[in-house]
């Protein structure tokens, strides 16, 4: 450990040295960030436990390089890995494009399947990939919306600009996402025009209220721990009418990259290919309010005057005026922070932790306000994050995302088919209740304060994830998963995998060969899940009862086992074992 | 292990079809909470909404259809390679009775003589025995809009007009003003829930998917296979004991040490309560022997007169219930003729069987099954089909209807110079979805008021009537 320690203390000099030299007093603190990973020792279960926040869950290769890196070391290197992106491969598939070739390139990224449109990429960027999913959750674009529901390049193309933004700026972000076509076309400021009294039309106010509540601010004004500001027992609203008027009148003028302004009203490219679906929306000035003076935000320390943005700016003068006067708004680290917190850590964190990564969005230590870069490393190397037991022992953690746990299972038991393509039919949505870029509205699968009727709500905590664990979620999910494990398996005959004598070259089956080497042992891959799968957090109850279910004794026959073929106890185990561990409370619990 | 193909190939189609909507699903939980509180009464009777849905936009204007000679005349011109033949529609002839003393409904508006598409004879039968009324030109609207209006962009008119999902949203949420709102049988579950003296079993039901239709904010719509119950394969499997004792053990009440790990595993136990519930009493054999047919539509209705069947005390115990069930395929831009002679024979069919099912039960009068669709379609053709329109007509069935009779507007059927028409065909509706809908709400026991139909549906304000009148 002490050799370890020293190259840990080492790296943390290099990075003083070779990134943030000539930085002083900010720099201490990030140091003990760096340096607190050396006191605690990264075995094998921290190590899974940190992958579980930081990526879509590790694998024993995996946990083997967080220990060998640290965990800042690790995230040094996911910040620089080739980022995966989703559009080309919907140019590579041939044939029909849809939601499920998006739905596709998002699996082959995020459990690292094998690529068919590019065997050389082995899509590492976990972290990046991790973070563009919680992004996606929060600044959502849905093909749920009709205008966007034959439209996968524009969402697969929205998806990378998450991916591609997730470590930079967030108000280069911001910019992005509200310049994107999906999302000019999802919240209907593509197209958006200045006031026209004679034909009776106002600007579009849908984007300008989603940005403010939903992507950036708040409906409350926040303490920098992401507490409501109180005022009189009140909480008080970080904006008003006045202010969405005003946005909307910012947003006007601006449409697909092929329009010009005598075809501004009616301009969609006829295919979902063709470019402007994935280029930044351009400005048409003989549609944008360059008349009124708009009201945007008011805060200490506005740079606009009152928060007023005087009339006369072209389209894009304004729009940049615009998302700075969001941008710079208090509210914008607190709210981020808790809610990048709640996707990849926690549903519950202490105010204190919100402050700690808020501050490091307002300053990443070089006097850079929005290093979403810096907010990330902060965020999985805080102590809340890391230390265990955390303080809060019995109600720290989330619920997993039921598509999360598919991605799960097939990092652990690899998932491949025999072209490379993943699923023949998609029906994920009404098993699971998600699919990336399809939420019901621009409010997400979930809230981020709902509430879980009972204890979790008595306790005045949250638990947005429950709010999709319906009556009907929680049994289509465990069947849907169920479906998967003891019928999608490599050397299953089930029907629906096995045609004409040989697999079905589009399904996705799992590989159980090293599960299966295992269960010779029942202890020994009960073991081995429990450190994949539950980063060594099972109980010694569930231990137990899990050892007992895969002694006990073998079903004549096995599912998907070739007819009169002796049941594979192998096999039986791994599935059973499987099973049991997906659809448990304990696992269900991410902690 | 259960799995079957047919029930995997169902799935795809489900997803397939694709326009159903993801539940809210807030849980159970908090309705059996606010029930506590409530202290509210039961209802003392039953009653039933079913929501026919038709997925893709139904051409109502060849599913009803003139055969007088002069609206004959003009609807042929209208739809020359389109047009239903003359006679075949007369021998379906729709017997429409005159207006009562003053209340809404009465023969067609036009003066015309309306029969229905050849496939439907069934439902003739139900509208000549004054089962089924039919409503007019009906569609999602901002309160009621004349064609200069809307032309001129003067007057408010919901937004992505001829657009599938949101059309048939606007249809299901009654909201052609707020894209995030509810389903407005989530909405009434939302209000009505504490009647119900099962508070485990949701007020709404669907048969067909999660639907935008039954989505609310506290009562989450329970989702059914029209061939039963889903319920955990695992569980009860064969040879599967110890798996399902295992499974058992890890949810059991008290053994979780983390707060959530309990909520989740409570979760877990109250679906598992509430779908066994309803398989064990659904093992009650039916009361009626009508045959449904042998279709998806047929046995969606046929599942629903089976929960209604066993509603009572010894039962599910309830005593208001809103069930939601489809029918796809009405998306008819080619081929129109031949596809839609086949989906409505379907719907005419099935909403007969299922009225014939609850006479048997004895219940015709407590329940209501109305038709609702993306859109009607375009007056004009494109050859062989037609395009997403905005009004069209639409059925509402039960013995507690006031049937027979037409209700509101019949559009104009002319080629040029329609003064319905929107601007290429698509018809501009003269009655709202709000009152349609607000109707069918007021018969089922919403309360009149502002705490009652006008917090369900906040629109109606917009339209010179609440209460079209086609229900006794």
């Amino acid at each position: 450990m002490f050799t370890r320690q020293f190259e840990l203390i080492a790296r943390a000099r290099v990075i003083l040295l070779g990134i943030i030299c000539c930085v002083l007093l900010p720099v201490v603190g990030n140091a003990q960030v760096i340096f607190s990973d050396g006191f605690e020792d990264v075995n094998d279960k921290s190590a899974a436990r940190f992958l579980d926040q930081a990526s879509y869950g590790g694998r024993l290769q995996d946990i083997a390089l967080v220990r060998q890196l640290g965990y800042a070391g690790w995230l040094d290197q996911q910040f620089t890995a080739a980022v995966s992106l989703q559009k080309p491969y919907l140019d590579w598939v041939t044939g029909g494009v849809y939601q499920q070739q998006r739905q596709e390139a998002w699996f082959i990224h995020s459990a690292q399947l094998a690529d068919p449109s590019n065997p050389l990429l082995t899509h590492d960027d976990q972290l990046r990939q991790r973070v563009a999913f919680a992004l996606s959750e929060i600044m959502v674009t849905s093909d749920k919306n009709a205008a966007l529901l034959f439209q996968p390049y524009a969402l697969a193309d929205y998806y990378d600009t998450l991916a591609r933004g997730a470590f930079g700026n967030f108000r280069t972000l911001l910019g992005q996402v509200t310049l994107h076509p999906a999302m000019g076309k999802f919240l209907s400021m593509l197209g958006n025009r200045k006031s026209d009294v004679a034909l009776n039309i106002r600007p579009d106010e849908n984007y300008a209220r989603e940005i403010l509540q939903l992507f950036s601010i708040g409906l409350d004004q926040l303490n920098l721990d992401g507490t409501p500001v109180i005022v009189n027992n009140a909480r008080v609203p970080s904006y008003g009418q006045n202010q969405v008027r005003g946005f909307a009148q910012v947003f006007t003028g601006w449409n697909f990259s092929s329009c010009s302004v005598a075809t501004f009203s009616d301009c969609e490219p006829g295919n979902p290919y063709e470019t402007p679906w994935f280029s930044p929306m351009l400005p048409f000035e003989a549609f944008h309010d360059n008349t009124s003076n708009k009201q945007l935000l008011v805060y200490p320390g506005v740079a606009l005057p009152g928060g007023v943005l005087t009339a006369g700016g072209n389209a894009t003068q304004e729009i940049n005026a615009a998302l700075d006067n969001v941008f710079n708004h208090p509210n914008v680290g607190p709210f981020l922070a808790q809610q990048l917190i709640q996707r990849l850590v926690t549903s519950n964190p202490s105010p204190s932790y919100v402050q700690r990564v808020a501050t490091v969005f307002n300053n990443n230590g070089l006097g850079v306000r929005g290093d979403l870069k810096a907010v990330i490393r902060t965020l999985l190397l805080d102590p809340e994050a890391r230390t265990v037991p955390p303080a809060s022992v019995n109600t720290y953690g989330k619920l997993r995302e039921p598509l999360l746990k598919m991605v799960k299972l097939w990092r652990i038991a690899p998932g491949r088919s025999v072209n490379g393509r993943v699923f023949r039919y998609s029906h994920i949505r009404d098993q699971f209740g998600q699919v990336p870029l399809s939420a019901p509205s621009v409010f997400n699968f979930f809230k981020p304060d709902f509430a879980q009727p009972g204890e979790i709500r008595t306790a005045g905590l949250v638990s947005p994830e429950f709010q999709i664990a319906t009556d009907t979620q929680l049994v289509t999910a465990p069947n849907e998963l169920g479906w998967r494990i003891f019928l999608f398996y490599i050397g299953s005959r089930y029907s629906v995998v096995w045609e004409n004598g040989a697999p079905v070259p589009e399904e996705t089956l799992m590989d159980y060969s090293a599960l299966k080497t295992l269960s010779a042992n029942p202890a020994a891959l009960v073991d081995h899940l429990n450190l994949v799968m539950l980063s060594g957090q099972m109980t010694p109850f569930m231990r137990t009862i899990l050892i007992n279910r895969l002694n006990g004794p073998l079903p004549d026959a096995i599912p998907g086992q070739p007819a009169g073929a002796p049941p594979d106890q192998a096999l039986f185990r791994v599935q059973q074992a499987l099973y049991l561990i997906v659809n448990s409370p304990e696992f269900n619990i991410q902690k | 292990m259960n799995f079957d193909r047919r029930k995997f190939l169902r799935r795809s189609i489900q997803t397939a079809l694709g326009g159903v909507a993801l539940s809210s699903a807030f849980g159970n939980l908090k309705a059996i909470a606010a029930a506590a509180n409530a202290g509210g009464g039961v209802f003392p009777d039953y009653k039933a909404l079913v929501c026919v849905f038709l997925h893709g936009g139904n051409d109502s204007f060849n599913t009803i259809v003139p055969y007088d000679a002069a609206h004959y005349a003009t609807y042929s011109a209208t739809r020359p390679a389109l047009a239903i033949n003359q006679a075949a529609v007369a021998a379906l002839s729709l017997n429409a009775q005159a207006a009562q003393g003053g209340l809404p409904g009465g023969v067609p508006s036009d003066g015309g003589s309306y029969g229905l598409h050849p496939s439907m004879p069934e439902m003739r039968g139900l509208f000549n025995t004054q089962r089924a009324a039919i409503i007019a030109n009906v569609g999602p609207l901002l309160g009621p809009i004349t064609q200069a209006q809307f032309q001129a962009g003067t007057h408010a008119a919901p937004p992505q007009l001829f657009s599938h999902d949101d059309q048939a949203n606007f249809w299901q949420t009654s909201r052609a003003d707020d894209a995030t709102a509810n389903g407005w049988g989530g909405r009434i579950a939302d209000l009505l829930y504490a009647g119900n003296p099962n508070q485990q079993l949701p007020m709404t039901l669907s048969l067909s998917g999660q639907s935008l239709f039954q989505r609310g904010n506290v009562i989450d719509q329970y989702v059914m296979s029209p061939y039963g119950v889903e319920t955990i394969d695992y569980l009860g499997a064969y040879q599967n004991e110890l798996g399902t004792q295992s499974f058992n053990a890890l949810n059991a009440d008290g053994v979780q040490g983390h707060m959530f790990e309990r909520a989740y595993a409570s979760a877990t136990r109250r679906s598992i309560a509430t779908y066994e519930m309803l398989r064990t009493v659904l093992t009650a054999p039916p009361t009626w022997t009508t045959p449904f047919p042998d279709n998806s539509l047929g046995a969606q209705l046929r599942q629903v007169a089976n929960l209604i069947n066993v509603r009572g005390a010894g039962g599910l115990n309830m005593r208001r219930q809103i069930f939601f069930v489809s029918l796809g395929g009405f998306d008819t831009h080619d081929t129109q003729l031949v596809t839609q002679a086949g989906i409505l024979a379907t719907v005419s069919q099935a909403m007969q069987a299922f009225y014939q099912a609850t006479v048997q039960m004895g219940i015709s009068s407590e329940v209501t099954a109305f038709t609702a669709s993306d859109f009607g379609r375009t007056l004009s053709t494109n050859g062989d089909g037609t395009d997403h329109g905005w009004g069209g007509h639409h059925f509402v069935v039960g013995g507690a209807v006031r049937g027979g009779r037409f209700y509101g507007q019949m559009p104009s059927l002319l080629q040029t110079g329609n003064p319905n028409d929107a601007g290429y065909g698509q018809i501009i509706p003269t009655t709202g979805v709000d009152p349609y809908s607000a109707t069918l709400a007021s018969w089922f026991g919403v309360a009149p008021g502002i705490d009652g139909i006008g917090t369900i549906f906040p629109n109606l304000g917009l339209y010179p009537s609440g209460n079209l009148g086609f229900m006794a």
